[in-house]
Formats: C-alpha cells, sequence, structure tokens
C-alpha cells in the first residue's frame, strides 16, 4: 500500500492576504469606497503637512520671552516660561518636592492597590487612600507639621487639579456609599435626608454650587470670620461629587440579585456585615465602569473653578495671556496644551479603568 | 449622616481664622500683611508674571498701603477674584482692600456697604480704528461696522453716544475679548470699541500693532479705584492717603531715586511729605515715614503708571486724563499737611 503522504503547505494564494489585498477589500471595495479612501486621503494631505508644520517643523521652542517667537509656527516658548506656573501655580519654588511627594504618594497608593497581595490590600490601600487628602493638606500647608506656611493663595496649576480631585474622589466615595445606603433605608428621616441631599447636589449646576460656595456662604458666617476659599471649594466638590455617585451605588445595589440578600440573611449575618462582605464588592464591581466615568468628569470639572479666581489650570493659562508681555495672542497654543494635558490624563485614567474592568471579571459572561 | 456632618464640621474648624472685628488697621498690624483683592489677570493693572510675581498699577495701591502700615511693600497677600465675587470678598472681610479696576459708581458707593478710596486711573470708553481707514475722530464712522463684546456696559454706551450724535453703526458682537480682537483683525469690521485701557491691549495682540490707533474721543466716565468697607474711617483714611500720597509725590516732584535728598534736604512740602517734622503718619496710626516707603519701594504715582501701563510697558498708553492737574489730566492731591 502506498504511504499517504500530505502535500507540503502551500503559501496562501496571493489575492487573498497581504497588505495589497487589505489595501483592496478595505479602501478600494466598490466606487463609493474608492472615492471616499481618496477623499480622505486629499482632507488628511491637505490639512495634516501644515499642521505638523505649524506644531513642530516651525514652530519655537527656545527662548524665555515673546520676542524669541520669531517664526511662523507655534509659540511654545509661551508654555514652556509658564511651565512652573502651569503645573505648581505660585507655590514656593524650593518647596515644591511638598507637591511632588503629595503626588507620588497618590501614584503609590494607586500602584500598591494593584500589586499588593489581595489579604493586604483592604487593610492597606483603603486606610492610605482615606488619610491620602489629610496627609496632603498637612504636607501642603506645612503650619502644622513644622514646615514653611504655605497658604492656599499660592497653590496652583494642574497639581491643583490632580490633587483636589483627587481629594474629593476619596471623600465622596464613603459619604456618597452612605447617602445610597440611606435613600434605600426604611427609617424615614434616613431616607429622606439622603434623598434631599443627592437631589439637590444632583440637580444644581456645579457653577452654581461653586458660586453658592464662593459668594453666598461667606455671607452667612460671623464678620471677621473666614473658611479658606479653596476649602470650601473641595467640600462642594466632595458633596457634589457624593450625589452623583449615589446613584451610582444605587444602581449597583439594584442589580444586585435579591437571592444575595436573602442567602446573606440565611447565614445570620447582620446589617452591616451582610452589606460590607457581601453586597458591597458585588456593587462596586457592577458599578465600576460608571465610577470611573465619573471620576473622570469630575477630574474635568475642575477646571469650573476659573469663574471663582482660583489658579488651576485653565485659569493660570488666562491669566498668562493677560500678562501685558505675553499679550501676542498665544491663546492657540495655551488652550491646546491645556488640552492635551487633560487629554493624556482622562485617557489613561480609561485605561487604567478597562483595566481594572477586566480584572474584576468574574462574571458568567462567555 | 452622622459622617457627613462630622466632615463639614471638622473641615470647618480646620479652615477657620478668626479675625477681630475691631479695625481692618489694627488686624492688618497685628497679621503683618495687607489681603488684597486683585483681578485675576488684566493687563498693566493686575498681573501675574512667569514667577508668580503680581505687578500692575492696581497692584501697587495695594502694595503702597503696605509700604505705609507696615513698611514693606512686598508684605501683601493677593486674593485673585472674579468680577462676580469682588463685592462679596470685601464685605466679608476677606479682603482689606478691592484694588480690581472696579469703576466708581453711585449705587456701588451708596447701596454696598463700601466705600471707595479715591481714583487711582481715569478709564473710558474708546475707540481703535485702522489706520488704513483715515478716520480722525468717531464722529467720522456714520456706517461703520462696530466689534464690541456682548453684554458689557459698553454696548449701552455705544448705543447712547451714537443716537445722540445722529450717526448709524452696524454692531457686530462677540462673547469674549479675544473673539472680538479676532473679528477686528480679520476685517468683519471697521472699528472696535471698549475701555481705553482695555483697547491698547487688545491692540497689542494684533499681527500688526502699528497699523491700529486708538481715536481721541472717550465716550464714557469709568473711574477706577480701591474700595474698602464702609464705616471703617482708620482703615479708609489709611488707603485713600496712600494713594493720594503717590499723587503728591510727584506733584512735588519727589520719586524713588532722589526721595533721600528730597527727605534730607527738600523743599518745606517734600520734606513734611517724607515725613520730616511732620505727624501726619501718627494722626493715621501708622509710621512717620508711611509716604517715605510708599516713595521709595513703589514710587510715585508717574513712576507706577510708565512702569505697569505706560511708555516704559508694552501697553504704552497715553498718561491723559491721568496726568497732574498741571500737567493737562485731572490726577489732583489734596495737599499732606
Amino acid at each position: 500500500m502506498k504511504e499517504f503522504k500530505p502535500l507540503p503547505d502551500q503559501p496562501a494564494p496571493n489575492d487573498v492576504v497581504g497588505p495589497i489585498h487589505w489595501i483592496k477589500e478595505n479602501l478600494f471595495s466598490s466606487p463609493l469606497n474608492t472615492l471616499a479612501t481618496l477623499l480622505i486621503l486629499a482632507f488628511l494631505g491637505t490639512v495634516i503637512p501644515p499642521l505638523l508644520d505649524w506644531l513642530i517643523f516651525s514652530a519655537n521652542w527656545t527662548g524665555t520671552n515673546q520676542s524669541a517667537c520669531t517664526n511662523e509656527g507655534a509659540c511654545w516658548v509661551f508654555v514652556i516660561a509658564w511651565s512652573k506656573q502651569f503645573f505648581y501655580g505660585s507655590y514656593p519654588a524650593e518647596e515644591l518636592w511638598r507637591i511632588n511627594a503629595c503626588l507620588i504618594a497618590l501614584v503609590a497608593i494607586i500602584i500598591a492597590s494593584y500589586r499588593l497581595h489581595k489579604d493586604l490590600r483592604n487593610k492597606v490601600a483603603i486606610p492610605l487612600f482615606l488619610l491620602l487628602p489629610f496627609i496632603s493638606i498637612l504636607i501642603l500647608d506645612g503650619s502644622w507639621i513644622g514646615l514653611e506656611y504655605v497658604s492656599t493663595d499660592y497653590w496652583g496649576g494642574f497639581s491643583l487639579n490632580v490633587l483636589l480631585a483627587a481629594a474629593s474622589i476619596i471623600v465622596a466615595f464613603p459619604l456618597s456609599f452612605l447617602w445610597a445606603l440611606g435613600r434605600r433605608s426604611d427609617m424615614p428621616f434616613i431616607k429622606s435626608v439622603s434623598i434631599i441631599l443627592i437631589e439637590f447636589f444632583r440637580g444644581v449646576p456645579v457653577l452654581a454650587l461653586f458660586f453658592m460656595g464662593s459668594v453666598m456662604l461667606p455671607l452667612f458666617f460671623p464678620e471677621g470670620t473666614n473658611v479658606d476659599k479653596l476649602l470650601r471649594v473641595w467640600i462642594v466638590l466632595t458633596l457634589f461629587m457624593s450625589g452623583y455617585m449615589a446613584e451610582v451605588f444605587r444602581g449597583g445595589f439594584q442589580a444586585v440579585p435579591n437571592g444575595q440578600y436573602e442567602a446573606a440573611d440565611s447565614l445570620g449575618l447582620g446589617f452591616w456585615q451582610k452589606t460590607l462582605l457581601i453586597i458591597l464588592p458585588q456593587v462596586i464591581k457592577i458599578s465600576m465602569p460608571n465610577i470611573l466615568a465619573t471620576f473622570v468628569m469630575l477630574f474635568k470639572n475642575t477646571t469650573f473653578l476659573l469663574i471663582i479666581g482660583i489658579f488651576e489650570m485653565l485659569s493660570t493659562t488666562q491669566t498668562a495671556l493677560t500678562n501685558s508681555n505675553w499679550l501676542g495672542g498665544h491663546s492657540t497654543e495655551g488652550y491646546l496644551f491645556v488640552a492635551i494635558v487633560f487629554w493624556i490624563c482622562c485617557f489613561s485614567m480609561s485605561l487604567i479603568s478597562s483595566s481594572i474592568e477586566r480584572k474584576l471579571d468574574t462574571s458568567h459572561k462567555n | 449622616m452622622k459622617r457627613l456632618t462630622s466632615v463639614i464640621a471638622t473641615s470647618l474648624a480646620l479652615g477657620l481664622s478668626f479675625g477681630a472685628q475691631a479695625g481692618t488697621l489694627d488686624d492688618v498690624q497685628k497679621r503683618g500683611n495687607v489681603s488684597c483683592g486683585v483681578s485675576t489677570g488684566l493687563a498693566g493693572f493686575s498681573q501675574k508674571d512667569e514667577n508668580g510675581t503680581w505687578s500692575g498699577l492696581d497692584v501697587d495701591v495695594c502694595r503702597a498701603v503696605a509700604a505705609a502700615v507696615l513698611g514693606d511693600a512686598s508684605k501683601v497677600q493677593y486674593k485673585p477674584l472674579t468680577a462676580k465675587e469682588r463685592f462679596t470678598a470685601l464685605q466679608s472681610g476677606e479682603i482689606d482692600i478691592l484694588s480690581r479696576n472696579t469703576t466708581w459708581t453711585h449705587t456701588r458707593d451708596t447701596s454696598l456697604g463700601l466705600n471707595f478710596a479715591g481714583v487711582n486711573y481715569y478709564d473710558g470708553q474708546g475707540f481703535m480704528v485702522s489706520k488704513d481707514l483715515g478716520v480722525k475722530s468717531a464722529l467720522e464712522l456714520d456706517g461703520a461696522a462696530v466689534c464690541i463684546q456682548a453684554g458689557t456696559t459698553t454696548e449701552l454706551n455705544l448705543a447712547d453716544y451714537f443716537r445722540a450724535n445722529g450717526i448709524t453703526y452696524n454692531a457686530i458682537t462677540f462673547d469674549t475679548s479675544d473673539q472680538t480682537r479676532a473679528g477686528f483683525e480679520s476685517g468683519r469690521c471697521d472699528v472696535l470699541t471698549s475701555d481705553q485701557s482695555q483697547l491698547y491691549a487688545l491692540r497689542i495682540g494684533l499681527q500688526n500693532p502699528s497699523a491700529a490707533m486708538v481715536l481721541p474721543e472717550v465716550i464714557s466716565k469709568e473711574p477706577l479705584g480701591p474700595v474698602v468697607r464702609q464705616g471703617d474711617d482708620a482703615w479708609f483714611n489709611v488707603v485713600r492717603w496712600s494713594l493720594m500720597a503717590m499723587v503728591e509725590a510727584e506733584f512735588l516732584g519727589i520719586d524713588s531715586k532722589n526721595a533721600d535728598k528730597a527727605k534730607a534736604e527738600g523743599k518745606p512740602a517734600q520734606k513734611r511729605l517724607m515725613g520730616v517734622d511732620s505727624d501726619a503718619g501718627q494722626k493715621m496710626g501708622i509710621p512717620t515715614e508711611w509716604a517715605y516707603n510708599i516713595v521709595t519701594q513703589v514710587g510715585n504715582y508717574g513712576e507706577s503708571f510708565e512702569r505697569n501701563v505706560g511708555q516704559d510697558s508694552p501697553l504704552k498708553i497715553a498718561r491723559g486724563l491721568n496726568a497732574q492737574w498741571n500737567k493737562g489730566g485731572i490726577m489732583y492731591s489734596s495737599p499732606v499737611r
């Protein structure tokens, strides 16, 4: 019997693989597609070269003042000269390590909550997270821990956006959880108070809340009593965030099947045990995409602070644009830079968020 | 809920700072700095530079007060404020002086519980045209397209002025001053109208500033000055006379360079202002050398003007109304004696 010999493997025919085929299949498969491809190519061809030219090739990179901007392109000298203000505000130069320390601590805790063993994670990362805003305030202010006192008037720039958003989110997290629980509670007083709080802070525009915090609130204090403006804003942001997150959590609570509550009850767990050990982990898993979307929203909302004269990044940019030595119309460069910085941050947040979602994904879906 | 209350309570406790209610002057001396409400950014008037240092004509008022009261012009705590929150910040005691290009009007002076301590810049609405237009006066602007920022009193003044003179115009409104400038630059309108101090700032932002000119007409009165709380006369006096001292020093020919000479061997009026044999300072409860400190550390009004908005600055605003009364302006100080 003749031994069976399979034919040697053949490469795929040239007309179904390879880049040329891909182009044919995807870009020129029909007259309409061909037309669209050509139009888009023509559009990109006319737009991209001048854009790159303006952004990079004929842009001005070196110098310390406006007169260095002699080329046709973007005046990045403006952004470079103001970079310290953009990132750190007017914080004293020799004390910048304090801001850096707070930012590093924030990043370190985020990484720790990823990397730590899961037994340690809750015991270490959660208390650290909750302490972080207060430790940061102590470090940045300095007067309580023997460092040089730096008034909040000097805080500013992008680091303020980041730290303020982080501090609001961290405090809002437990607060909103309590509000959401309160809203589901059977006790009429707690329930009605929670509903009022949630609906108020969700229903009022954040700009109106900022104005209330900065303009209205001081009038209610006795004369001569000043609550720091930044502190007022922090409280406003926290409450605003809590209102939104409470509703996100409520959605999560409702999505947990009733059987889970009943199972916990039948095991004889008390209310807090049931909530913290059985329900909350599932709620967080379900609501994670929404929670992170709310984070991104809040982070971007911190730029609204410009309307009440706090020098976060966007309002620093506006201030820089009105300096009489920089009146040459650099608004495009300035706002573009702010947009890029925020986009990078928000995009990394969504990358982190999708990786968290994958990590938490224990669903029964295929 | 318990958590919420405790969070708010602790935060309030952390941030509270009690100031004595008695007098702002006492507070300032005790605290060792002047808390000054400024604009978040207005070229030449209150502006921050790359290093975070504040400068400007409005800022100099606060520096002068700090020099007069504390002997050190750098002891100012700047509180950047937007237009909407400026009066509340003063009323609630968050700031001691509001020096933020605020127009002195009857309503503000009488109904807000505030007092204007003087005028540090006489502004008014003006027009900027392209030089190619060949126009020498606003009265020749019949039928012109006018670029204007929406929702400001500028719009009202413009309508009044053109109607009173029987001139027709076509208003093109923009939301921000940047857009207004872009509109002017792209030729959508022949004229741009705004407050004069703004016009000069807008002009620098043009591609070719020298192709545009500001017309001589000023069609509204906008006296800008520092504001303090009503009912605190000691502090009101200090602020008013700090400003006056700057104007008076220029009138008497004392500037930051010759102040020492004027103090030692100047004319009697010069010596008196510099605190020699004068109890002007004691009467206000501040050091004898108050005016000397102002002039040496901040400069006289003319120096401050030229440095921040005048010929030594990029803005190059002419003195105009803000010149001394004997030089064609209306800057006039009561005598210090």
